[in-house]
């Protein structure tokens, strides 16, 4: 039977929708669970899954753990890995856990996979390869095998919370050389990343082309860009093609950077609804666009590929008179 | 008084982003079809960190940069000269596979060997690049094993921003959840960077460049090593390329003002 | 300007007579230690991104290929085939919508078949190519620069645009590059651009054309690459030429290639008279006439890509050497447009080139106009590409009355080695009006002129579909938008940065123009309308075929880098 490791990190909080996510798909595998938790403080959320099944609760505390850090975080997971002599270590796909893990297990000899999308009885991984552009099912038999699950592909445990009793992992002091700063914001002027939005706008490289009367009106497009964000709280993503213009100090859309990208070389954002404005192109563009649910498009171009089962709804206009009504319709 | 770096970039080829990809399964488990005929371009995750890597090494004195890339030698010979136009770098190929399907712990050794082996580098001042994803692989698990295989503790994933201080320590902006960045100084080398796309734009081609590259790059060419990139014990039970066909309702001769309407009605709806 | 590069021998263009020169030269350094020692710093600069970003068909008899690769082997070469059977083929038009001559209108009633076809039971010698291969142009050029590259001391530089030859003292003495403004010096400079490189236009315009000679002919090809549907099997090597559909004047192919591959194009030529020259439209309905579709049908768009071709042919001949620079491949006038054939003549022209260069090489001489008369020109003269190019140089000139007398001029030309001809001499396009007279009324053309205008869009389409050609039924896999077959098919990216590579010299001339074959004849939709009557310009949508140059001279048109496609032929 396998030995299951859930690895969590707490700050000390409720754990996060991801972790839950991850902890259901570790605890459907029918192995023996172990929960693996680090932070300042691990009692709490400890105690928040103590229903989940687990024979363990194994737990690295100490301040050194609260900040996201390789050295630190990777010689937690490896002694939560060692101590649990997991087999399978299931995590969520967080920044931290994504960044440690792999090393891990090279450590422990062990193989890895990322962007797991679902989980199999048998214990099989199905992941994207290709930025996301093909899926493909696996097993491994090498052991331990560590798997960092995306967001949204398992349902979430939703347990009663209880008394948990965590074992302490005797850590010794961890050398590094880095020390960690804190958080910063986007240095754009206005928010335009909100991964919780309903909603994800993608602007398309045709809002910095020229335009019926032969002329470019990048300043006009900023304006109904931005207008139609604040009015909408959407999120903004746009093309490679179109970020990588912003670079280069063009007559380019300045609310955009790189952080703003979407598609194989950019984030794939998930949220319930994404409106695609000026947008032309297929494979690069739409794989941006594979977690999005319902999904409209204002285009010029009624033969697009875009028109052809990618969207649900096609709009053949040009997206400076749609969006400019768009907006007074919002603000109103 | 900056100290100089000895910046090593992993990257190598993936097919040109335009390209239609399509699985195949064979003897030796999944490929691409028509792998080899597929137009190549430089990884553009790796490329950004090559990018980075020369302006960094051109602002300090006496710093050099390295490329390490695995892939079939043919492919390699014709990538790199165009991304031999763009900075200086000095190539060590391996030639081998450039499959998105190789495992990463294999394709890692194999990396980290030749980095170990690249005489004169030294390791103390040692910047280890390489792309945050990939094109091809999109593993975001390469990077980070190379740099444990090279004893590199201090690592960072999804970098846009690099900056050496006054004191030879770096600043690093890493992308975390929310489209924020994680900032963290790491006193000194040696360190491992997983470049997202950094700030960079691509530089335009400079036969200059060009010319001093040729240089050592058909050397190293030349004397690319056959390396054989196996994971043990993965088996793929199928690889696919999703479905998504959608029944498009299009949208011909309405007026902005009824798009609009329509618009705004599905936007406010739950 | 930062300081000039040195080399010894620079190359503009990476097509298959540049391939063969230096395919040849490898093969000659590589054996010969003395020349190796020597070792001449060589250079070519090729504009699109990749030395095989293209995946189009031909079909060559290969003869100088084989004299220089005599083991070629066609399974080393992807997507490459043994010709293995040729048919030429009349298409019927079935929808009537096509301007055809009474005779043609004649043949089409006396054919009944389903496949509203008649296969010719007899293919003349001079046209067939039984012994040669199927290639695909980017496939081969990948293999053949791997080779090069493999030896090690040639250079191959994609994504590098020349733009102009540097001048001096009456001869040529280095090339400039694109994007950095470069200069590269060079004692000798291989022209192989094309036709319609930016260089060897320059030379021409700097050192004239030989008495007599002109580039009067040409055609845009237009292709696509396909991948068959499941269940369709053609045997690799299958041959097929088409006329008298879409047009009377354009002629088609279709090549197979192995593995359920196939390469699908027409050729529209000048002597076409139509302004409305749109390649893709007609490309469209060409393979989806019964004889072909029973084929294409359920296939998927692989690559597809476009190129103009100089089909004056020897006549079309520029001065071949100067001191310090040769010309060799299309751009020098060696295709033979009775056969058909310019692969295999470009490629032919290189090694000729290669073998005279060897020679100075070894002698220590100069590059001097004298020096490449000797050692190449005489070689090029003495050699079964200027024989049969003798014999083709009037063979078209039929067409210029109509196609059948165009064909009856061929075979004539062809039957008697050259010796008989069909004279004729070159008409301008027509303009829209009278194209059209019989077909839309005047007052309606001008408000599909005007409508098109406002929209920014060319005519074309309006203009074929008030003709009876129907519309586009799009699958979104074979038949595509325009924009979407630059996308899927073509690949086409225009790297940021760079300025306009096309432009217009002199607004009043435009503003004054009717015609704008400019925008109607352009392969990629990158010329449009626009309201101050210049026409507007997108360069990410250009695919370098120059198409546009051809019917005006108003029209700049640079090297630049970018459109992948220089090994779409």
């Amino acid at each position: 039977m396998e030995k299951i490791l859930f690895l969590v990190h707490t700050d000390g909080g409720p754990l996060s929708k991801g972790a839950l996510q991850a902890l259901g798909a570790a605890s459907g595998l029918g192995g023996e669970l172990v929960v693996g938790l680090a932070g300042v403080s691990t009692q709490a959320a400890a105690d928040s899954i103590a229903t989940c099944g687990a024979a363990r609760f194994l737990a690295v505390d100490g301040e050194a753990f609260a900040q996201p850090r390789y050295a630190t975080d990777a010689a937690a997971a490896e002694a939560l890995c060692r101590v649990s002599e997991a087999t399978v270590v299931i995590a969520p796909s967080t920044s931290r856990w994504a960044r440690a893990l792999p090393g891990v297990a090279a450590r422990l000899h062990g193989a890895v996979d990322t962007h797991v999308t679902s989980l199999g009885a048998d214990l099989s991984a199905t992941r994207w390869f290709y930025r996301q552009r093909m899926e493909g099912t696996l097993t491994r038999t090498q052991r331990p095998w560590m798997l960092l699950l995306e967001a949204d592909c398992a349902a979430a445990w939703n347990g009663a919370a209880g008394s948990a009793t965590a074992e302490q992992v005797p850590m010794a002091a961890v050398p590094t050389r880095t020390t960690v700063q804190g958080l910063q914001d986007s240095k754009t002027d206005e928010q335009t990343i909100r991964p919780e939005a309903n909603l994800l706008f993608v602007a398309g490289a045709g809002w910095t082309k020229k335009q019926a009367d032969g002329a470019i009106h990048t300043d006009q497009a900023e304006q109904l860009i931005l207008g139609f964000l604040r009015a909408s709280q959407a999120s903004l993503g746009g093309s490679k093609s179109l970020v990588d213009l912003s670079g280069e100090g063009q007559a380019v859309l300045r609310c955009m950077s790189h952080l703003n990208q979407v598609g194989q070389t950019g984030s794939t954002p998930r949220h319930p609804k994404g409106l695609s404005t000026c947008c032309h192109g297929e494979e690069p563009h739409v794989v941006g666009w594979r977690f999005i649910n319902d999904r409209r498009a204002v285009n010029m171009d009624a033969n697009c590929g875009w028109a052809r089962g990618k969207a649900d709804v096609v709009y053949v206009a040009d997206a400076f008179a749609v969006m400019a009504i768009v907006n007074r319709m919002l603000g109103g | 008084m900056s100290q100089p770096f000895h910046i090593v970039v992993c990257g190598s080829i993936v097919p040109d982003p335009l390209q239609m990809l399509e699985p195949v399964t064979g003897a030796a488990g999944p490929a691409l079809k028509n792998e080899m005929m597929l137009p190549a371009v430089l990884d553009p995750w790796a490329a950004h960190a090559l990018f980075e890597a020369a302006h960094l090494a051109a602002k300090h004195a006496g710093s050099k940069v390295w490329l390490v890339s695995l892939g079939p030698k043919a492919k390699l010979q014709q990538v790199m000269l165009t991304v031999a136009q763009k900075v200086p770098f000095e190539l060590v190929a391996l030639d081998g596979p450039a499959s998105g399907f190789c495992d990463s712990l294999a394709t890692a050794q194999v990396l980290a060997d030749a980095v170990a082996g690249i005489p004169a580098l030294n390791r103390d001042r040692l910047l280890l690049f390489g792309g945050w994803e990939s094109a091809s692989r999109g593993a975001g698990s390469t990077m980070q094993i190379v740099a444990e295989r090279l004893g590199i503790s201090e690592q960072f994933q999804g970098v846009d921003q690099l900056t050496v201080r006054e004191d030879g320590s770096m600043e690093i902006l890493e992308r975390v959840e929310g489209g924020r960045h994680l900032v963290s100084v790491c006193s000194a080398p040696p360190a491992a960077f997983g470049w997202a796309t950094g700030h960079l734009p691509e530089p335009r081609n400079n036969p200059q460049v060009g010319m001093t590259n040729m240089k050592t790059i058909m050397p190293a060419l030349q004397r690319a090593k056959a390396s054989a990139v196996a994971a043990d014990g993965l088996r793929f039970a199928a690889v696919n390329v999703p479905k998504l066909q959608r029944q498009t309702r299009v949208v011909k001769d309405m007026p902005p003002e009824e798009i609009a309407r329509e618009l705004v009605a599905w936007i406010r709806e739950k | 300007m930062s300081e000039a590069l040195e080399i010894d021998i620079a190359c503009i263009g990476f097509g298959p007579a540049t391939a063969g020169f230096l395919y040849t030269l490898n093969r000659a350094m590589q054996a010969d230690a003395e020349l190796a020692a020597a070792a001449p710093m060589v250079v070519c600069y090729e504009r699109a991104d990749d030395i095989a970003f293209g995946v189009s068909g031909m079909v060559t008899r290969a003869r100088g290929i084989r004299a220089s690769i005599p083991d070629l082997d066609p399974a080393s070469i992807p997507m490459a085939a043994r010709v293995a059977s040729e048919r030429v083929v009349y298409l019927k038009d079935p929808f009537g919508a096509s301007r055809r001559s009474a005779a043609l209108k004649m043949a089409d009633l006396a054919i009944h078949n389903d496949l509203l076809a008649a296969e010719l039971p007899y293919i003349p010698p001079f046209l067939h190519k039984s012994d040669g291969f199927v290639l695909s142009m980017g496939q081969f050029l990948q293999f053949v620069g791997g080779e090069i590259m493999g030896g090690g001391m040639l250079q191959i530089w994609p994504a590098c645009a020349v733009t102009e030859a540097l001048i001096e003292d009456g001869g040529v003495c280095g090339v400039r590059l694109g994007g950095q403004g470069m200069d590269v010096r060079a004692r000798l400079v291989v022209v192989g651009d094309g036709p319609v490189g930016a260089v060897g236009r320059q030379l021409d315009t700097v050192f004239g054309m030989p008495e007599g000679h002109h580039y009067r002919e040409w055609a845009v090809g237009m292709k696509m690459v396909v991948d068959l549907a499941d269940g369709v099997d053609l045997e690799p090597g299958t041959v097929i030429h088409t006329f008298g559909f879409p047009e009377p004047e354009i002629f088609g192919f279709l090549y197979a290639h192995p593995d359920r591959v196939v390469t699908a194009g027409i050729f529209v030529p000048s002597w076409m008279r139509s302004p409305v020259r749109t390649s893709y439209r007609y490309l469209q309905h060409f393979i989806q006439h019964p004889y072909l579709w029973r084929y294409l049908q359920g296939g998927r768009l692989r690559a597809w890509g476009a190129k103009s071709l100089q089909e004056s042919g020897q006549r079309g001949e520029p001065k071949l050497v100067g001191n310090g620079y040769a010309r060799i491949g299309e751009g020098s006038g060696s295709t033979n447009v009775l056969t058909g054939s310019g692969v295999d003549e470009a490629w032919t022209t290189g090694t000729q080139l290669a073998e005279g260069v060897i020679e100075l090489l070894r002698e220590g001489a100069p590059f001097t106009r004298e020096n490449l008369d000797r050692a190449y020109v005489s070689r090029r003269r003495a050699s079964w590409v200027e024989e049969e190019g003798r014999v083709a140089a009037k063979s078209r000139d039929g067409f210029h009355h109509g196609v059948l007398p165009g064909l009856l001029g061929m075979a004539l030309s062809g039957l008697t080695a050259g010796r008989v001809s069909m004279p004729g001499e070159p008409q301008p396009l027509m303009d829209l009006h009278s194209y059209y007279r019989e077909r839309i009324p005047a007052a309606e053309i001008d408000r599909i002129v005007s409508e098109c205008g406002r929209r920014g869009a060319p005519c074309h389409d309006a203009l074929m579909d008030h003709c009876g050609w129907p519309p586009i039924a799009y699958d979104g896999q074979l038949l595509v938008s325009h924009q979407d077959a630059l996308l899927m098919g073509g690949k086409v990216q225009g790297a940021a940065g760079y300025e306009d590579h096309v432009s217009f010299r002199d607004a009043s001339r435009c503003a004054a123009c009717s015609a704008r074959v400019c925008i109607e004849i352009c392969s990629g939709q990158a010329i449009t309308p626009a309201p101050s009557g210049v026409p507007a310009f997108d360069r990410e949508k250009c695919v370098h075929c120059g198409a546009c140059l051809w019917n005006c001279t108003n029209v700049s048109f640079q090297a630049a880098p970018g459109g992948l496609h220089s090994t779409e032929n």
